[in-house]
């Protein structure tokens, strides 16, 4: 038994996950260029759709994400096209708008399930090795993460991924070269909704569910895409997952509540020492 | 480019005025006016949002720092080391001031959005840091901080709703005159050019990061100024004064106003809290419709309701019959 090490392979697993969710900030950011607070609402609903369907008696992880990943990306397309992609140039709408659909969201979800926690059961480990349970959603989570992450890596250096470059490069060049900008940003922003969701599924088992619990991977993904960028998946993945490590050891030496409060000083610390690292990812244009 | 903000509103505002100090006379119960009380003190707050984020354009989303920081200072103050409250007041109105002035410094090299993840940040860290202490409790009688929060000792014993009613009404029309002086100043008009373009701010000649930090000292103080007479009100300080939800009610205000014309944001304040806060909804479908009317706002009026109307009513005036308002 070595309760550290049990806590290091954990904070992998759930790294992965949050590894997922960054890439899809990051591609927010990139091709639709704008910051976008309402990621974790997203997360939180997949955590509450695999927490329904638990309930249900329905407790396989995959129809969870699935389900997860078809609601995210409906909920996704209807915010960009009816709010995000209109008021794209206000920087103040963005931010506060999103911000205020996040709160929207953990007012809704608080009074359809409650403001206290509910967790799902976490299931019989796969394997323990040297005393360290495997556990099932660490494994399940890891994998479907790894497997999505290659997937975006692979489309963005093929042509088919040429049209995401493209937009995130020069949106007027895109578009005069035949490219349906706006079509591609709805896609891309329900596209990185569902993976939102699809972490929040996964890491449903492990967390425990609550109306904000969107807010601290918010915050780590937004560390994540701040020091990393949208092409460099590989980056944002080990990026995520030392995050994700570190906020599982300071939880475990420290206090849970601890670990957000330390994320949150980290990206302070970023943002005032590399405010220059942020103007190359951040919007082309000067507000 | 706009035009002149305050024309017809003072007289407006003296109407409401009057109309607002005969209403106790009219038979209000204790529970409405304690309502309005409340309502008058989230004004001044949603005014000094206003400072920072409509004059400045700095989009600030933690602003219940300074809010919380303040009633906190008076509680724990009062409470704790037992100072009267007049001078934990004046305290308090200091450290928020303070607090205003380190956001200010950390956040003036940065924009735009960045700002807005910044303060966003700060807040939540202070709002999760006070959610967790209860290291303020005396002798272990029971536990003080967190969301049960810690009493604000007043010490004096005259004081009543009536008392507390009009001081509170007293205090936002002051504060509305500062505000309005503060808009309509030099440094105003330069917070005004700095929302409109920095670059060009900067060439002529402004000291950008200055004026950044400078307005957030400004809303900072007007923001602790409305804790401290929260904390006097309410009588208690919690972990919720340092909340996301209360930041993003300041902005929420600010946007539905007309960000940057002070009166709008503390006109909203005035109508939407009394009216959800007297209706018995409950509290998290109260966020709920705030956020519902922000997001309406934000859509269809993105220069706020009355700054939008006026430019459609502008562009109609110059277009002839042919402007449809795009």
């Amino acid at each position: 038994m070595n309760p550290l090490a049990q806590v290091l392979v954990d904070g992998i697993f759930t790294g992965a996950s949050y590894a997922l969710m960054a890439a899809g900030l990051a591609l927010i950011l990139g091709v639709v260029k704008v910051v976008n607070l309402s990621h974790g609402a997203f997360f939180t609903l997949g955590a509450y759709v695999a927490y329904v369907l638990e309930s249900r008696g329905l407790g396989n992880p995959l129809a969870a994400v699935l389900m997860a990943a078809v609601i995210a990306f409906a909920f996704g397309v209807f915010l960009c096209k009816s709010f995000i992609n209109p008021v794209r140039s206000h920087p103040f709408s963005v931010a506060v708008g999103s911000l205020g659909f996040a709160i929207l969201f953990e007012q809704a979800a608080q009074m359809l399930w409650g403001p206290h926690t509910l967790s799902i059961d976490l299931g019989a480990p796969v394997a323990v090795v040297d005393g360290v349970t495997l556990r099932r959603w660490g494994v399940i989570s890891f994998l479907v993460s790894l497997g999505l992450l290659g997937g975006l890596s692979l489309l963005l250096s093929r042509p088919w991924g040429l049209p995401l470059k493209l937009i995130a490069e020069d949106e007027e060049i895109a578009g005069s070269v035949g490219m349906d900008v706006e079509k591609i940003r709805y896609l891309t922003f329900g596209a990185a909704s569902s993976v939102a969701a699809i972490a929040g599924a996964l890491l449903a088992p492990a967390a425990t569910i609550t109306p904000t619990m969107g807010r601290v991977p918010l915050i780590l993904s937004l560390i994540v895409v701040i020091a990393s960028g949208m092409e460099k998946v590989w980056n944002i993945f080990f990026l995520a997952v030392g995050l994700g490590l570190l906020s599982n050891v300071s939880a475990y030496l420290f206090a849970p509540h601890w670990s957000y409060v330390l994320l949150l000083a980290v990206i302070c610390l970023l943002l005032v020492f590399r405010p220059k690292g942020l103007a190359a990812a951040g919007p082309a244009r000067d507000y | 480019m706009k035009p002149p903000r305050f024309g017809k509103i003072p007289g407006v505002l003296v109407a409401g005025a009057g109309i607002l100090l005969l209403l106790p006379l009219a038979g209000l119960d204790v529970f409405l006016l304690d309502v309005l009380t409340i309502g008058f003190l989230t004004a001044v707050y949603a005014g000094s949002w206003d400072i920072v984020g409509g004059l400045a354009g700095q989009i600030s989303l933690g602003h219940a720092l300074f809010f919380g920081t303040a009633t906190y200072s008076c509680a724990l103050l009062t409470s704790l080391l037992g100072w009267p409250f007049p001078l934990a007041a004046g305290a308090a109105l200091l450290l928020s001031t303070a607090a205003g002035a380190a956001v200010g410094t950390l956040s003036a090299p940065l924009k735009g959005p960045f700002v807005a993840l910044l303060t966003l940040a700060l807040g939540e860290a202070a709002h999760e840091f006070f959610l967790g202490q209860t290291f303020f409790s005396p002798r272990g009688a029971y536990s003080w901080g967190g969301e049960g929060g810690i009493p604000v000792l007043l010490g004096i014993p005259w004081f009543s709703p009536w008392i507390a009613y009009y001081a509170a009404l007293a205090f936002l029309l002051l504060c509305t005159w500062i505000m309005l002086r503060i808009a309509r100043s030099e440094t105003g008009l330069i917070w005004t050019a700095l929302s409109g373009s920095e670059l060009s701010a900067r060439a002529s000649g402004v000291d950008i990061r200055r004026h950044k930090r400078l307005a957030f000292v400004a809303a900072a103080a007007l923001a602790g100024a409305a804790g401290v007479g929260f904390a006097a009100c309410v009588g208690r300080a919690t972990a919720d004064d340092f909340s996301l939800e209360l930041s993003f009610q300041a902005a929420t205000f600010a946007a539905v106003g007309g960000r940057g014309t002070i009166v709008g944001p503390i006109l909203a304040a005035l109508l939407f809290y009394p009216l959800l806060q007297g209706t018995g909804i409950p509290p998290a479908g109260r966020v709920l419709l705030y956020a519902l009317v922000l997001l309406f706002t934000l859509r269809f009026f993105p220069a706020g309701v009355a700054g939008t109307l006026r430019e459609r009513a502008r562009a109609r005036r110059m277009a002839g019959r042919k402007g449809d308002g795009r």
